[in-house]
């Protein structure tokens, strides 16, 4: 596919966020106004400008990248307009911001490529752990960047100062941080990691030592569980962490013994910390007590039942009702307002969207390119798994956003600077 | 390398297989459960937030209404302008509880057909209207505000017809309650409380509770007397201070523990105007369970009657029943024991009399019109069934007239008017008695015939009578009603 067609696959998505978004309009009763063309603008101005940065600065990177998830963001642009027009008004500023940061990015990068980042990455490990504690600020203290709570989980950092106020989760860029670390660490350790002496029967384990690193992530994501009470994220880091390391030494036992340490994980939460056990219960049986705490997993429900086949059009379902249906919850939305056709349109859109992820670390030589672009791969396809699973009562819900979808500026600039990563590394690798 | 990145792109691709099979499941196959359970608030909504017609009554005062939210110009609020004086009629649409009443019975017609069902679509392609109808009722706005306040708080029921139509004129029952409270959001609590409020304000008292008729039932035992032959207004009557019941030691006395005339003998009429017990319990006893049964049956007994909300069916008990008991024969003769009659029954026995022994279909809603004013569908009077012939119903609206004139009933005068009714004071055995006051006027052309019942004597208590509670609240109503319809 060459770039110029790239190029009027962009055009095309943002023309279905603008004819979407007048659906709407016209399901509320008004005209055709100025928010279709600000929409169209906006899209273009984003997607298209990310799309110029790479032609410039990353000529051969993947062409399929950037349509993918503007078909997404498209779509999920219409649903949080749908719901709620204040929100999309910043969701567009958001979308601006996301996309001149991945252009910065590649910029940045034009000339050195990744390696600044596979060589400094003890200050990303630093930066990323930072970034990942930094809710746990104080709410109350002086300095004008505070950490507070959102729905009980404390993920959110706020920077205030006078009338300026900046709301940022600051795990959601921690998430490639720690990506970049993980791939630049296990490229070099890799063969120590794999090379497993230890006999133990018929098997061989590798050194305990060799293990360290892996105790220090399951700690570090039950730190983030326990004090920021954030289910989602935690899980992310942990698997993210051990699919890596699996993918580096191509040796199950780390997947083995993720699996245990997560099980051990999972039922101490569940014992002893009563926001997970909310969950399962909620999960379990959400009409036994739909009052409280299977109310939002009922209303998902309601919403994909009541959507169909074929949904109810845009604008004419009740997604309003599901709490969350901006953030956590658009996929609901989406399921009522577009049917199935929608919903399962939406899931093989992401699921090509990693497939492509996957294809470019598949592909790349290099070993440190080839981590980073499968973590990233990995971390994109595990996150809309887990929270669409949540979602549609597959697994209990773990509170993330949809990726390009959700409304949140954490999210969206997080999700253009993987989408970035990836067109980098998939053109240094063609070039 | 590539290997186990190949094994956790495939893990995903299996994940994302689960979702699809998911999906499908949440949308396709377990979807119409979702989509239709009581509890999603689409099938809520759908029912609630829709324009509703008008509910007004026949003088245009406006009884239901549905106006847009002024936050969600798509959503329209339903109220009641008229609260408790309806609530029994009307009825609420309620987002947690449904329909009510006419909101109910009249759902089909109110409602907005603009719901995209299939049949709806069908009905739009042939033509017809999707916009909500409005209804407009028989009632009468001012005679059912002057019927509510004549009662009072105290509990009990006015009915008032139009007898040579059948209309209703208004239709009380007290306690009452708000219907807009149904609406807002403390229903649930409000609906609770009013469950377990031992007044019973859901209660419709006019046509879902029975009570024993009391002497109001003599018209029913007189008419019976008439036709069969059995006796006239001026028949002659045994007049002892109490009659013993057949096979028993009970008697049955006169309510003033007298006798009814010079305690020998009495004409029938002077022991209607008095209500003497004795005598029509003796005149029971002679005429048998059969005639009487077959009479009643006449009035609307033990038959359903048509209406637009349901009504409780009045029971006269089968011939069976007396065959080995004929003290009930006679005490059921004076509108005790097991004989039961609801408000409008016993409108509908005074209204035959007003009717020349006609009683024509009692109805509540006189037109349905679409939003442009035109009729959709006109309520025509229709005959009921043959209560009684015209002279018998000509004697006892002579007897009737005498009673008010000059009887138990005389607190039901209006001057100028010649009004007839009938008093009645029924024991419970447990509690004062329930009152009432059945009547018709002007008697030359009666345009209005009505029962007044207050439940346990209302404010009275243990010493009310249906002439001295009942029959002042229907001279309260007939004063109105032929003041202002002359």
């Amino acid at each position: 596919m060459t770039r110029n067609a790239e190029a009027a696959l962009l055009v095309g998505a943002a023309a279905v966020a603008a004819f979407g978004v007048a659906l709407v309009n016209l399901a509320r009763g008004d005209g055709i106004d100025a928010q279709v063309a600000l929409t169209f603008v906006v899209m273009l101005t984003s997607f298209g400008g990310f799309h110029l940065a790479v032609r410039q600065w990353s000529p051969e990177a993947s062409p399929f990248l950037l349509p993918l998830a503007a078909i997404i963001t498209a779509v999920g642009f219409v649903e949080v307009y749908r719901l709620d027009q204040g929100r999309a008004s910043l969701q567009r500023w958001w979308l601006l911001i996301a996309a001149l940061l991945a252009v910065a990015l590649l910029f940045t990068v034009r000339q050195t490529g990744l390696a600044p980042l596979r060589r400094y990455r003890y200050v990303l490990l630093l930066a990323g752990l930072l970034l990942l504690l930094l809710p746990l600020l104080p709410t109350d203290w002086a300095f004008p960047l505070r950490g507070f709570e959102q729905n009980g989980s404390r993920l959110w950092i706020r920077l205030e100062i006078g009338p300026l106020r900046l709301q940022f989760q600051p795990g959601e860029i921690a998430k490639l941080i720690l990506a970049a670390f993980l791939a630049s660490y296990l490229s070099e350790r890799q063969a120590v990691l794999a090379a497993h002496t230890r006999p133990l029967g018929r098997y061989r384990l590798p050194e305990l030592r060799q293990l360290a690193p892996l105790v220090i992530a399951w700690a570090a994501s039950f730190v983030v569980l326990v004090y920021q009470r954030d289910l989602g994220a935690s899980l992310l880091l942990f698997a993210l962490f051990i699919a890596m390391l699996y993918a580096a030494t191509g040796r199950a036992v780390y997947l083995a013994s993720g699996g245990v340490l997560f099980g051990a994980g999972a039922v101490i939460a569940w014992s002893s910390l009563s926001h997970v056990q909310r969950r399962v219960t909620a999960w379990l049986d959400p009409f036994a007590d739909f009052i409280d705490t299977g109310y939002q997993i009922a209303q998902s429900l309601f919403a994909f039942g009541s959507g169909s086949l074929s949904g109810s059009g845009l604008g004419l379902g009740a997604p309003d009702r599901i709490p969350n249906a901006t953030t956590d919850f658009i996929f609901a939305a989406v399921g009522e307002e577009l049917g199935l056709a929608g919903s399962v349109g939406i899931i093989a859109t992401f699921g090509l969207l990693v497939a492509v992820g996957f294809g470019i670390s598949l592909r790349s030589r290099d070993t440190f390119r080839k981590l980073l672009a499968g973590g990233l791969a990995f971390v994109l396809g595990l996150q809309t798994f887990l929270i669409l699973a949540g979602v549609m009562r597959l697994l209990p819900l773990t509170g993330i956003t949809l990726p390009f979808m959700s409304y949140g500026g954490s999210s969206l600039v997080a999700n253009f600077l993987l989408l970035a990563l990836l067109a980098r590394i998939s053109h240094e690798e063609r070039a | 390398m590539n290997q186990p990145l190949r094994r956790l792109a495939a893990a995903l691709f299996v994940a994302f297989a689960l979702l699809i099979l998911d999906v499908t499941y949440l949308q396709v196959i377990a979807g119409p459960r979702y989509r239709d359970d009581d509890r999603n608030p689409r099938v809520v909504a759908s029912r609630t937030g829709k324009e509703r017609g008008l509910i007004l009554s026949s003088d245009e005062q406006v009884l239901a209404q549905s106006t847009a939210d002024p936050d969600n110009p798509q959503r329209f609020n339903r109220s009641y302008p008229e609260g408790e004086l309806y609530a029994h009629l009307v009825g609420f649409s309620s987002l947690n509880f449904g329909d009510e009443a006419l909101e109910l019975v009249y759902a089909d017609d109110l409602r907005s057909k603009r719901d995209l069902t299939v049949s709806d679509l069908l009905s739009a392609l042939l033509g017809g209207d999707l916009r909500p109808k409005s209804i407009q009722l028989t009632i009468d706005h001012a005679l059912q505000q002057v019927a509510f306040t004549a009662l009072g708080d105290q509990p009990g029921s006015v009915v008032a017809i139009r007898p040579h139509t059948g209309e209703v004129l208004a239709m009380v029952s007290r306690p009452s309650y708000d219907p807009n409270l149904f609406l807002g959001s403390e229903a649930i609590e409000v609906r609770q409380d009013l469950l377990v409020d031992p007044a019973e304000p859901l209660a419709n008292r006019s046509t879902n509770r029975t009570y024993p008729p009391g002497s109001t039932f003599k018209v029913v035992v007189t008419a019976a007397a008439i036709e069969s032959g059995a006796a006239g207004p001026d028949t002659l009557f045994p007049d002892p201070l109490e009659l013993e019941l057949p096979g028993t030691t009970e008697v049955i006395r006169n309510f003033d523990e007298q006798v009814c005339g010079n305690g020998s003998e009495v004409t029938l009429q002077t022991a209607f105007r008095r209500s003497c017990n004795t005598v029509f319990a003796s005149l029971g006893l002679e005429l048998g369970a059969d005639v009487l049964s077959l009479q009643a049956e006449a009035f609307g007994f033990n038959q359903e009657i048509p209406f637009e909300i349901p009504v409780l069916t009045s029971v006269f008990p089968p011939p069976s029943a007396f065959a080995n008991d004929l003290p009930a024969l006679a005490q059921s003769a004076i509108g005790q024991r097991d004989v039961r009659a609801t408000p409008l029954e016993m409108a509908l026995v005074a209204s035959a009399i007003a009717n020349d022994g006609i009683i024509m279909e009692p109805t509540l809603v006189s037109r349905i019109f679409d939003p442009d004013g035109r009729v959709v569908s006109l309520n025509e009077p229709e005959l009921l069934q043959r209560a009684v012939s015209p002279s018998t119903a000509a004697v006892i609206s002579d007897l009737m007239e005498r009673v008010v004139a000059s009887g138990t009933g005389t607190r039901a005068t209006v001057p100028n008017v010649r009004v007839a009714g009938k008093t009645g004071t029924a024991e419970t055995g447990v509690g004062p008695p329930h009152v009432w006051f059945i009547g018709f006027a002007p008697v030359e052309q009666p345009t209005i015939a009505l029962a007044v019942l207050v439940e346990s004597g209302g404010e009275a208590g243990e010493n009310a009578t249906g002439g001295s509670v009942a029959a002042p609240i229907a001279q309260e109503i007939l004063a109105y009603w032929v003041q202002s319809n002359g």
